[in-house]
C-alpha cells in the first residue's frame, strides 16, 4: 500500500518517492478552533453549574443569567467544539482512507472560516437572548442558513474526495461519514426550517425528531466512524468484522429516525406514536451492540495496550460509555421508567455521558492521534495526556453517577405528590454541589488537553522519522 | 443490495436515504394527518364531556410576554405539560382540584411550543391564575423572598421594566386556561 504522510512530517525535505503527501490545512484549522471553543465553553459550563449551587451568583445582569448561558453551553459544546472537532478529524481521515488528497483545501479552509463566523455569531445572539425557543435549534434564522451553506461546502468537499478515491472498496468509516452528511442535512432542515411551518404538538414532534437525531444521526455516525478508524489505527490491529460493521450501520440507518416521540412519553402526543417510538427505541440495541461487540472484539488480546496508549484509553472508555448511554436510552423510553426519570436531573447525566463520555472522548482521542502527525512533531507530553484522561474520567463519572442517583431520587419524590416541589429542589442541592466539583475536574482535563495540543503545535520538537 | 454499497458511494447514499426516509416520513409527516386533534383547537361547552372551555389565540400583550419567556430561557427549567400521570395531575392541581391532563388540542396555536424537557422548577402548564400579580412581582425580583430554598434566578431587568413585567404576567396568567378547570373560578389576576 502507498505510504501516506502529512506535509509537516516531511520536515521540509523531499518526500519519499511515491508517497502521498496530505496538506491537512483544513483539518488543522478545524481542530485548533474546536479546541479553543472546548475551553471557552467549558468556562460557561462551570458558571451554569455554579448557579445551581449559588443561585445569586452573577445573577443581576441579563446576559449572564442562566437562561442565556445554558443555550450557549449546549450550542457551543455541540457545534463549536464537538461537531467542529469531528469535521476536522473527518478531513484528516477520509483522504487517507480514500488514498487521495482532499478534493479542495481552499474550500475546506473557507468552510472552517465560515464555521467560526457561525459560532461567534451564536455567542452574540444567544447572550443577547435572540433565541428561537427550540432546544438545539436556538440559533436565529440567518445563522441557520449559514450552517446549511457550511454543511453543503463540507459535504461537497468530502463527497468529491470519495468520488476520486483510489481504493474501490470503502472502509466502514466512509459510509458512516457519508451517512452523517446526508442525514444531517435532512435532520437539520426538519429541526430548523420545517418547524417554521408547524405549531403545537406537530411542531414539538418535528423538534424532537431533530433533537433526538442530532445525537443519533449526526454525532453518532461521525463519532462511530472515527472510532472505527482510530481504534484499529492507534492499536495497530485490524477491525474484527467487516460484516458486523455492516449490520451496525444499516440497522442504525433504518431504526434511529423513528424514535423522536420518546421524548414526549406520557405527554400531549398520540399514544400510538409514543408506542412506535418505544418499540424502535428498543430496537436501537441492535446497532449499538453490533458496533460495541465489533470494537471490543477488535481489542481482543490487545487490551494491554491501554496501559501506555492514551488515545486508546479515551477510545475504549468512549465505547463503554456508548454501550451504557445507549442502554439507558431504550430503557428511559419505557413508560414505567419514563414516569420516574423523565424531566429529572437523571437526563443531563444521561446526555453528558453520550456527548462528553462517548463522542467527546472519541474526538479527543482522534486529536491526540492526529495532531502529532499533522504538525510533524511528537506530542508535547504523554504524562499530561494521561492526566487529562483521568481528570475527565473521574470528573465525568462523578457527574454522571451523582445525577443518576439524584435524578432517580427526585423522580420518586415527584411521584409522591404530598411532598412539596420546593422540598425536592432543596433535596438536590448536595447533588448539584458534587456536580459542580465534578465539572471543575472535567474542566481541568480540558485545560490539560488544550495546553498539550497547543504546546505540541507551538513547540519545536520534531517527530522522530517514522 | 448492501454488498453493492461496499464499493459504490452513490448506492450507499441512496440506500441510507431510503431507509432514513421510511421512518422519517412515517413519524413526522404522517402522524398529523392521522391524528387530527393535533390541529383542532380545544372547544367544549358540554360539561357532560368533561372540562369545558375554548382555546383562543394569544392577545398581543400575551404574545409579547411569551417572547420574554422564550428570550430568558424559562422553558429550560419549566415544562408546560400535565402528563398522563396521576402524580402530575395531583401535584399541579390547586386547592383540591386536580389539574386536567394536557392534550394536543390545547396547543394548536403554540409557536414555538413550550413543552420543555426538564423540571428544575415546577411545571407551568396550569399556573395561570394561581398567583396574583403582586406575588409574581416579588417572585421575579427575588424568588427566595417567597420560596425559601429556590434556585431560580432573579430577574430585576424584567421587574424594573413595567411594560415587560405586565406582558410576562399576562402570558403566565393565561397558561392552561383554555380548559376552565377550577369549578370555583378562583383565578387570581
Amino acid at each position: 500500500m502507498q505510504q501516506q504522510i502529512s506535509r509537516a512530517e516531511t520536515g521540509g525535505a523531499a518526500a519519499p518517492t511515491g508517497a502521498l503527501i496530505h496538506e491537512d490545512l483544513t483539518a488543522r484549522w478545524f481542530i485548533v478552533s474546536s479546541i479553543a471553543y472546548f475551553f471557552i465553553v467549558g468556562i460557561i459550563a462551570i458558571l451554569i453549574s455554579a448557579k445551581f449551587v449559588w443561585p445569586d451568583f452573577m445573577g443581576t445582569v441579563s446576559w449572564l443569567s442562566y437562561g442565556r448561558l445554558r443555550p450557549l453551553h449546549v450550542n457551543g459544546m455541540l457545534f463549536g467544539w464537538l461537531l467542529a472537532a469531528d469535521m476536522g478529524l473527518t478531513f484528516y481521515v477520509i483522504p487517507r482512507l480514500c488514498g487521495v488528497k482532499l478534493w479542495s483545501e481552499k474550500l475546506g479552509v473557507a468552510t472552517a472560516v465560515l464555521w467560526n463566523v457561525i459560532i461567534l455569531g451564536a455567542v452574540v445572539s444567544l447572550l443577547a437572548g435572540w433565541n428561537q425557543g427550540w432546544e438545539y435549534a436556538e440559533l436565529p434564522m440567518f445563522l441557520d442558513v449559514l450552517v446549511v451553506i457550511a454543511w453543503i461546502m463540507f459535504g461537497a468537499n468530502l463527497f468529491m474526495t470519495v468520488a476520486q478515491r483510489k481504493y474501490t472498496a470503502m472502509y466502514v468509516t466512509i459510509w458512516y461519514v457519508m451517512g452523517c452528511i446526508v442525514w444531517t442535512a435532512f435532520v437539520y432542515l426538519t429541526g430548523n426550517f420545517a418547524t417554521l411551518f408547524a405549531t403545537g404538538t406537530n411542531q414539538a414532534n418535528l423538534n424532537w425528531m431533530y433533537v433526538h437525531n442530532a445525537v443519533g444521526l449526526i454525532f453518532t455516525p461521525v463519532g462511530l466512524g472515527l472510532a472505527y478508524y482510530f481504534i484499529p489505527r492507534s492499536s495497530n490491529t485490524p477491525l474484527h468484522s467487516h460484516k458486523l460493521s455492516m449490520v451496525g450501520f444499516w440497522s442504525l440507518a433504518f431504526v434511529y429516525v423513528w424514535t423522536g416521540a420518546h421524548h414526549m412519553i406520557h405527554g400531549p402526543i398520540s399514544q400510538w406514536l409514543q408506542t412506535i417510538a418505544i418499540a424502535f427505541s428498543l430496537m436501537l440495541l441492535i446497532p449499538v451492540w453490533a458496533v460495541v461487540y465489533n470494537l471490543f472484539a477488535t481489542m481482543k488480546g490487545q487490551w494491554h495496550q491501554l496501559r501506555e496508549n492514551v488515545a486508546l484509553k479515551f477510545l475504549m472508555s468512549g465505547v463503554v460509555f456508548y454501550l451504557l448511554t445507549c442502554f439507558q436510552g431504550p430503557m428511559h423510553s419505557l413508560r414505567t421508567v419514563s414516569a420516574i426519570v423523565s424531566k429529572t436531573d437523571w437526563i443531563p447525566g444521561h446526555a453528558h455521558m453520550a456527548v462528553l463520555g462517548c463522542f467527546s472522548f472519541f474526538a479527543i482521542a482522534g486529536t491526540y492521534f492526529a495532531v502529532p502527525k499533522m504538525w510533524g512533531k511528537a506530542l508535547h507530553s504523554q504524562a499530561l495526556a494521561n492526566w487529562s484522561y483521568w481528570m475527565m474520567m473521574i470528573g465525568g463519572l462523578g457527574f454522571f453517577v451523582t445525577l443518576w442517583l439524584g435524578g432517580f431520587w427526585q423522580g420518586w419524590q415527584w411521584n409522591t405528590w404530598s411532598i412539596p416541589f420546593i422540598d425536592t429542589v432543596v433535596a438536590l442541592k448536595p447533588i448539584w454541589l458534587v456536580r459542580f466539583f465534578s465539572g471543575v475536574l472535567i474542566f481541568i482535563g480540558i485545560i490539560l488537553f488544550a495546553y498539550n495540543v497547543l504546546a505540541t503545535v507551538m513547540g519545536t520538537t520534531e517527530e522522530a522519522a517514522s | 443490495m448492501f454488498k453493492k454499497a461496499d464499493s459504490s458511494a452513490l448506492w450507499a447514499v441512496v440506500i441510507s436515504l431510503v431507509l432514513f426516509f421510511i421512518g422519517g416520513l412515517l413519524t413526522t409527516v404522517v402522524p398529523p394527518l392521522i391524528d387530527t386533534s393535533w390541529a383542532k383547537p380545544f372547544d367544549n361547552q358540554d360539561p357532560a364531556k368533561g372540562v369545558t372551555g375554548k382555546l383562543v389565540p394569544l392577545t398581543d400583550l400575551q404574545k409579547k410576554g411569551k417572547a420574554i419567556y422564550v428570550r430568558e430561557g424559562c422553558w429550560y427549567c419549566h415544562t408546560q405539560q400535565i402528563r398522563t400521570l396521576l402524580a402530575d395531575t395531583k401535584r399541579y392541581g390547586w386547592k383540591g382540584v386536580d389539574a386536567p391532563i394536557s392534550t394536543p388540542d390545547e396547543f394548536v396555536f403554540e409557536d414555538p411550543h413550550m413543552f420543555g424537557t426538564k423540571r428544575t422548577g415546577p411545571d407551568l402548564a396550569r399556573v395561570g391564575g394561581k398567583y396574583d400579580e403582586q406575588w409574581h412581582r416579588s417572585h421575579f425580583r427575588n424568588p427566595r423572598d417567597l420560596v425559601k430554598g429556590s434556585v431560580m434566578p432573579t430577574y430585576p431587568w424584567i421587574v424594573n421594566d413595567p411594560v415587560e413585567f405586565k406582558a410576562l404576567v399576562a402570558y403566565m396568567q393565561n397558561l392552561g386556561r383554555a380548559k376552565d378547570w377550577r369549578p370555583a373560578k378562583d383565578y387570581e389576576k
